[in-house]
């Protein structure tokens, strides 16, 4: 059965060892962040923070919902120790058959209200999460919801949020996402308030499906029902008519501004740097805030590989441009998105069928709105999934100079560390393929070398005796 | 007990000494409400000898780094509502 809640799941994660309840007071400015990250660096439980200094009896705190593979396949109702290519299989083929939400009249989101002046973001514990950074970023485990101006269109996405005071928020959405074409394109181009809903510490799959490129006009509320495997409950807001998660801890409703701008930033980001400056972006004008009993407030501290965003983007991504490549035909035998590389690196194996079928990859790849900076493709005999062998293949079979096909112009976004200063500012990104792929016009017995492997270097019958002797020799 | 306040500047000609100017500031009073920005016309003097009966305020890089000397503010009043800045890209 899908996880009701984000409760129900903390629960599970709980009965499978993957939470330290923390009793002892926390306070919200840096020290809970610092925990959540020591935590995902020693690759231990998610912290529940059950005191937060200043705060009431039981405003609580939970960091790393999704750190780990572990957590994923439990939030997606498999055995914990699930192999990462078996979840992310599953999720794919889960994502092929979207159920759509149900309305409900009733739902514990709406426990406490507070509406015009009595709202107050400061009434929740919102952390400092990392020493530096522009604010207290309330949101970093929720998803942002969004109407289209003109079709039903709702797109959850989750976008980082900053407390400037009481009743406003600031955050950064990029031109090329969808929340950017709803906003810039739309609302703000016809000097309309674009209304928003945020849904903090919703069920921790409606929080993954929020990560996903879903597409424009395609709801993620439906994808959500899909992974879950049974419809997401939605309830009306207060102040607008976007239906949000019944059963999120903490929803906060409101208006984006048209053409107002107000510093926001830098945050400590999924890239595991603080690399965007601080600019002028959107504000988000708060009218009401509603939430549970006993708050949750979820954390997700992202930096360093790996933590939240390594895992969301990694599952997310892959899908995404799975359904790409397979919609072109293309001759794929594994997708992945090494979560160690902070989504930035795609790994494609293929069973290379013609001559530059790695530039094709990458053009396709490169085509989609997500700007991913390092593709490598590879030879179907690499496990995309064993970042060994595609290190291996990286530095034995791509050309240091043939191999390497750079992409000079291509989009880009403030967050990469790799970018000038001015490069972040302006969106001016680069991009690369490595090729892994033997040349199709080398001889196969002559230029291709064998790979020194124990299955490709010996013949089948020493591989057999060694195997069937193989505890003879003193090996388990 | 002088107050604490920080702000994020990279280029230090854009805060001049001893001129009235506005600002957004973030209060560093511990508490809930630690954090929250304010915008105020003030006079600004990088040290305290030239500002004696002004606040500290800690000037932050715009990509969160702390510089190390703290200058000083005397807040003269305090404006309701955020800093707008002018739109440079949709990021």
């Amino acid at each position: 059965m899908p996880f009701r809640d984000n409760r129900e799941y903390i629960e599970a994660l709980e009965k499978a060892g993957e939470v330290v309840r923390v009793a002892q007071e926390v306070d919200w400015d840096l020290e809970a962040g610092a925990i959540i990250r020591r935590s995902y660096e020693l690759k231990l439980p998610a912290p529940f923070f059950q005191k937060i200094k200043g705060y009431p009896k039981g405003f609580r705190m939970f960091g790393g919902p999704l750190a780990n593979f572990r957590r994923l396949a439990i939030a997606m109702d498999m055995p914990a120790d699930s192999h990462p290519g078996a979840i992310l299989d599953e999720y794919h083929k889960r994502a092929q058959h979207p159920i759509k939400p149900v309305i409900v009249k009733d739902g514990p989101c709406k426990e406490n209200v507070r509406i015009g002046d009595q709202v107050d973001l400061y009434e929740l514990p919102a952390p400092m999460v990392h020493d530096g950074d522009g604010g207290r970023y309330i949101s970093t485990w929720h998803f942002v919801l969004t109407k289209d101006m003109d079709s039903d269109w709702v797109n959850w996405g989750m976008y980082r949020q900053m407390i400037h005071n009481s009743r406003d928020m600031g955050g950064l959405f990029l031109p090329t996402q969808d929340i950017g074409v709803m906003y810039y394109r739309k609302y703000e181009a016809n000097n309309i308030p674009m209304p928003f809903a945020t849904a903090i510490g919703p069920d921790p799959i409606s929080a993954l499906a929020s990560c996903a490129s879903y597409g424009v006009g395609r709801n993620e509320a439906d994808l959500a029902g899909g992974i879950r495997r049974a419809p997401v409950e939605l309830i009306k807001c207060e102040t607008s008519d976007i239906l949000v998660p019944a059963h999120a801890e903490i929803i906060i409703e409101g208006e984006v501004l048209p053409y107002k701008r107000v510093d926001e930033g830098p945050f400590g980001e999924y890239t595991g740097y603080r690399s965007s400056p601080r600019m002028p972006r959107p504000v988000y004008r708060v009218k009401a805030i509603t939430f549970r009993n006993d708050p949750i407030l979820t954390v997700a501290n992202m930096g360093v590989p790996l933590d939240d965003a390594d895992i969301c983007l990694s599952v997310c991504g892959r899908t995404d441009i799975k359904t790409i490549l397979d919609n072109y035909g293309f001759p794929i035998t594994g997708i992945h998105l090494p979560p160690e590389c902070s989504g930035h690196m795609i790994v494609v194996a293929v069973q290379a069928k013609y001559t530059n079928i790695a530039s094709h990859i990458a053009n396709a790849i490169w085509g989609t709105k997500l700007p991913y900076p390092y593709i490598v493709v590879v030879d179907s005999d690499v496990d995309p999934y064993n970042i060994t062998e595609v290190l291996h293949a990286i530095v034995t079979k791509c050309h240091p100079v043939r191999g390497i096909r750079a992409q000079e112009f291509a989009v880009g976004h403030p967050l990469l560390p790799f970018l000038s200063l001015e490069e972040r500012m302006w969106g001016k990104g680069a991009a690369v393929l490595l090729d892994c792929t033997w040349p199709l016009d080398w001889p196969k017995e002559i230029a291709i070398p064998r790979k020194a492997s124990f299955k490709e270097i010996y013949p089948k019958e020493i591989q057999e005796k060694v195997l069937n002797n193989w505890k003879n020799y003193g090996y388990k | 007990m002088p107050k604490e306040y920080d702000t994020f500047v990279d280029d230090l000609s854009t805060l001049p000494e001893g001129k009235e100017l506005i600002l957004a500031i973030r209060d560093l009073a511990p508490g809930n409400r630690k954090y929250d920005t304010r915008v105020v016309k003030a006079i600004l003097a990088s040290s305290a000898n030239k500002l004696p009966e002004g606040d500290i305020l800690w000037l932050r890089y715009q990509r969160g780094s702390l510089r190390p000397e703290p200058w000083r503010i005397k807040i003269i009043d305090e404006r309701e509502g955020l800093l707008l800045k002018e739109k440079v890209y949709d990021t």
